[in-house]
């Protein structure tokens, strides 16, 4: 079997158990916004600062709050300049790992859906746990604040 | 009698699962965070509209009520952004007390040029002129007072008619 005609079965069988397989439509919308994410941080320039969505805290106090600046950092990542990222934001990378990572694990996982009939629901609870868990990871600090700001 | 299984209520509960973990994402950033309030209450509208009616038909309801899960815990996390907000707010003392000061530099240029200043309104109508003079100073509505309680009559303060 050629690659090409190999791919063309697996878009096929994608297509047909797209309508019944709730998982398979969650995965499709997922990757659909991550890729939209990312196409957002690479419209919307660094050098020029034309982001349509800004900070409520920094609009109101004028006080930058931990999240500001992943959008640059988002944009800068995108084009190659991560120290630059990282002076924008620190937690930057570990979040656009995060959806980068989204992105492979709604592929991959779709892909073994399709070819793992037997062992879905297995599928299924790893994606949970495995995502889960990239999830704390990539976003710990901002809970960590989250919780100091709740419990001092 | 066998119960028959259907899919009613599956699309919204789709619907509120991928609102829902959006509205996790978000929530956990504090500059969206109080925004994701809003998509947090319509995953939860979703997943009970669909949940009753899974419950009705006798459907699956294990996607409805992640959906349902995931979609209460984002509203708390993102309600909860408030906090982080006082915060910041706390950490930020100096604008308001910027705004403060230039409440009260207002003030004080309000009521220094209402001291004493002479207000005279005319009022012209069918041929017939009012004119109608008062003063904000406060020496003159004390003497005003004086006059108006002793009963004589001042001509401050008085309408009068203007030919």
């Amino acid at each position: 079997m050629t690659p090409l005609r190999k791919s063309n079965s697996f878009l096929t069988a994608y297509f047909s158990e797209l309508r019944n397989k709730p998982y398979l439509k969650i995965n499709l919308v997922f990757a659909g916004i991550v890729v939209l994410v990312f196409a957002y941080s690479f419209i919307f320039s660094p050098d020029k600062n034309n982001y349509p969505v800004v900070c409520i805290y920094e609009k109101v106090t004028g006080e930058q709050c931990f999240s500001c600046g992943l959008s640059h950092s988002f944009s800068l990542i995108l084009r190659g300049r991560f120290n630059e990222a990282f002076e924008w934001n620190p937690y930057g990378l570990r979040v656009f790992l995060f959806f980068f990572s989204q992105l492979l694990i709604r592929i991959l996982f779709s892909f073994y859906y399709l070819k793992e009939i037997n062992n879905r629901r297995q599928l299924i609870l790893y994606d949970i746990f495995g995502s889960t868990i990239i999830f704390l990871i990539a976003f710990y600090p901002f809970f960590l604040q989250l919780f100091k700001s709740v419990f001092s | 009698m066998e119960d028959v299984k259907t899919n009613s209520g599956q699309n919204l509960g789709i619907a509120a699962l991928i609102t829902g973990i959006i509205t996790f994402v978000l929530a956990v950033i504090p500059c969206v965070g109080i925004i994701a309030i809003i998509p947090g209450i319509i995953a939860i509208v979703l997943a009970s509209v669909g949940l009753s009616q899974a419950s009705r038909q006798n459907s699956p309801r294990g996607v409805l009520l992640a959906g349902l899960i995931i979609g209460i815990i984002a509203v708390i996390i993102s309600f909860s952004q408030i906090f982080v907000a006082g915060k910041i707010v706390r950490h930020a003392d100096k604008w308001p007390l910027d705004i403060r000061s230039a409440v009260e530099d207002v003030k004080k240029d309000v009521l220094k040029d209402l001291e004493d200043n002479n207000v005279s309104i005319k009022i012209e109508s069918n041929g017939n002129k009012v004119e109608i003079n008062t003063r904000s100073n406060k020496d003159s509505l004390i003497m005003q007072l004086e006059h108006l309680e002793s009963g004589k009559k001042d001509k401050n303060d008085t309408l009068k008619k203007v030919k």
